[in-house]
């Protein structure tokens, strides 16, 4: 199975929203990690035909997605930002008629949602009504829909927004289990999320692909820019406006700055081993990012 | 078919629907119609300067006028015109209002007026009703009379209003098939029956107004067109759920309605002549025929104006402009209607639920690619055009804002 992306681009009016972006999607976790207005969801809503592009194709094996239609859509997970669901359903209920719309049959959708609800650990409030849950409640409802027709392709945008931090663990423990042989895209501004669980990472920026790789060879990318610098509290102002510093640490009156630098900020500094955070802030900056 | 039985119980599940039928229900069956039936309509009236002073004893009411009226024989004649003229002489009506609006006074008061106009007394006329004095004994030649006043109506019709002579002789045809003398028993049950449909249309609007728009509202939209029966299917859905719901809800009130009259009045009264509520009809119908002809356009109505509201939700993504735009259709063309050109104000009454039954006591015809078409067959055929025409443009608007 292989979802390619062929220079695909959106224009709304003199506003490119996504801007000539390729790429080839085999089974596994792509995660997709750009700041707000990068152009991730609009590319999601293209990847799901939802949207139609200005130029460009997605093409699942060889054949055009849109053109697909329902046989694409079969194979389809999508998990929107703003997820929306019917106040006045139950979740049980919600993924009974999620099943029924993606074609699933009344008894097989009822075991589907049984196992979901279970593996989402929401079998406990499955009888509630959807506007009672907390937000975490209502995002894994969300996921749980997406998840339903066991799809070929999960897009999942923004699928950690409002989840605790257990509750995202759970999550990702779930989508890694899940990729196997099926092709996750998940996109998100929260680093942590990507770099547990995805086995290539794009970062968008201006709708564009401004890297991609694997974790550690994005991290790689950033080898030798990251430092590490122990300063007096009161110069820890000036050391942040003249640098991209990815983390602040107290210790006692000192305080431990990681600074992402192309040159040697200072004699004190010390080179560290980079993650993902640090190339993320490498290309956005940390006020952008 | 699942998919269908869940979209037409989600729309009846969601709150804002049930209540706006629990409410029409109440309006329009409870307060319109039982209450009306067994209190305001026919109960007796103690204090006539009281609009509530009814006593809660319409049923027997009914039952005593339908016993009441059946001593003037089962036709009308000259003769059970006197009759009647010369009872309610000798009632004191000032004692018994309740005669006034639950006897057929109301029928004999208005035959009188029109068909005998030099029985007045200018001097009597000032304290009380022609009824109340007309010399008996003058009441005659009613069916030459009616034809005489029909004729003139009808001639001034024709210069007033462009009737022409094919069509002014086609109302003279439809005319001569009443058979004369006319059954006659007590009228006002079923001349009581007409309904005004069009005060569906605020319930129905807003129960079917979110359809489409709703899935914009809940933010379900994005996520529904990546099933994988994606809009196409679902706005099928949509549409026939849309007017099952439209079905069902006419049936529960028009069925209310059919069984409280069933009750109230029983069959008496149903092979009456449709002239008994307007004296100068030309339909040769009974009172069966014209409700049937009511309850087809109310359910035309209902029919048509939800394809439009289901137009009107497919069109925008805002609940509250779908809403307004949909009642729009029903309320602007009556709030408009001394500033609307006369062609538009006549175009506008066929639209569903804007014009009503009434035109069956008319005499406005249409020519149609050389055929004469009496206005009532268009009135139950093009508000369901227009709700046909409404579903396709539905399905295919919704589908090109989930593209978008």
């Amino acid at each position: 199975m292989e979802l390619s992306i062929d220079r695909l681009t959106k224009h709304y009016g003199h506003k490119i929203a996504v801007d000539r972006v390729s790429a080839v999607l085999s089974p596994g976790v792509y995660g997709l990690l750009g700041a707000n207005g990068a152009g991730k969801t609009t590319l999601m809503r293209m990847l799901c035909a939802i949207l139609e592009p200005t130029s460009g194709e997605v093409r699942l094996n060889g054949k055009e997605v849109s053109a697909m239609g329902e046989a694409y859509r079969n194979v389809l997970g999508y998990l929107p930002q703003d997820f929306g669901y019917y106040p006045s359903y139950t979740a049980a209920e919600f993924l009974c008629y999620i099943a029924a719309l993606k074609g699933i049959p009344r008894q097989a959708a009822q075991k589907r949602v049984k196992q979901l609800l279970a593996t989402l650990e929401l079998t406990a409030v499955a009888n509630r009504k959807i506007k009672t849950f907390s937000g975490g409640m209502k995002q894994r409802v969300g996921i749980a829909q997406a998840l339903l027709n066991d799809p070929y392709v999960l897009i999942l945008d923004e699928p950690t927004a409002g989840l605790d931090p257990k509750e995202r663990v759970r999550l990702r423990n779930l989508l890694s289990e899940y990729a196997g042989d099926k092709i996750v895209i998940l996109s998100t501004h929260i680093v942590s999320d990507v770099e547990a669980i995805a086995d290539e990472v794009f970062v968008m920026n201006a709708g564009q692909f401004i890297a991609h790789g694997t974790v550690p060879s994005l991290a790689a990318q950033v080898r030798g820019k990251v430092w590490e610098l122990t300063v007096p509290r009161e110069q820890a102002r000036s050391w942040q406006e003249d640098f991209t510093v990815a983390n602040y640490r107290h210790e006692g009156d000192q305080v431990v700055l990681r600074i992402i630098s192309e040159y040697m900020p200072s004699a004190e500094a010390h080179i560290c081993e980079p993650i993902l955070d640090d190339a993320y802030l490498y290309y956005f900056g940390a006020k952008e990012a | 078919m699942e998919l269908f039985a869940l979209e037409h119980k989600r729309l009846w599940r969601t709150p804002r629907v049930w209540i706006c039928v629990l409410l029409c229900f109440a309006y329009s069956v409870i307060w319109g119609t039982l209450f009306q039936y067994q209190w305001l309509g026919f109960g007796t009236q103690h204090d006539t300067t009281d609009p509530y002073d009814f006593s809660f004893d319409g049923y027997s009411n009914i039952r005593g006028f339908q016993e009441q009226f059946s001593q003037f024989g089962d036709e009308w004649t000259d003769e059970t015109f006197q009759k009647m003229v010369a009872a309610y002489q000798s009632y004191d009506i000032y004692e018994k209002p309740g005669l006034q609006s639950m006897g057929d006074w109301i029928v004999a008061y208005s035959f009188l007026d029109r068909l005998y106009p030099e029985l007045e007394d200018a001097e009597n006329q000032k304290y009380q009703p022609l009824i109340l004095y007309a010399d008996t004994s003058k009441i005659t030649d009613f069916y030459q009379r009616r034809a005489d006043l029909l004729e003139f109506t009808l001639e001034v019709t024709k210069q007033n209003e462009g009737l022409t002579d094919a069509d002014k002789q086609m109302l003279l045809d439809m005319n001569s098939q009443i058979e004369e003398p006319w059954p006659y028993e007590w009228t006002q049950g079923w001349a009581n029956l007409p309904f005004n449909w069009s005060k569906l249309a605020p319930y129905l609007a807003i129960a079917l107004a979110f359809l489409f728009s709703g899935e914009w509202h809940n933010s379900t939209a994005p996520m529904l067109h990546t099933t994988k029966y994606g809009w196409r299917k679902l706005a099928r859905v949509k549409v026939l759920s849309g007017l099952a719901f439209a079905l069902e809800f006419y049936v529960l009130i028009a069925g209310s309605k059919i069984l409280l009259q069933l009750i109230y009045f029983g069959t008496s009264g149903w092979d009456l002549p449709i002239q008994y509520i307007s004296l100068l009809a030309v339909a040769p119908w009974n009172m069966l025929q014209a409700e049937l002809y009511e309850l087809a356009f109310g359910l035309i109505g209902v029919v048509g104006y939800a394809g439009l509201v289901m137009l009107m939700s497919s069109l925008v993504k805002n609940n509250v402009l779908a809403l307004v735009f949909s009642l729009a259709f029903v309320y602007v063309p009556d709030v408009l209607e001394r500033y609307l050109p006369k062609w538009l104000m006549a175009v506008s009454q066929y639209l569903p639920l804007v014009g009503n039954s009434r035109d069956i006591y008319g005499y406005n015809i249409f020519h149609i690619f050389g055929l004469s078409v009496w206005s009532p067959w268009m009135m139950i055929t093009v508000p369901l055009l227009i709700g046909i025409a409404c579903i396709p443009f539905a399905i295919r608007f919704w589908s090109r804002r989930q593209r978008a």
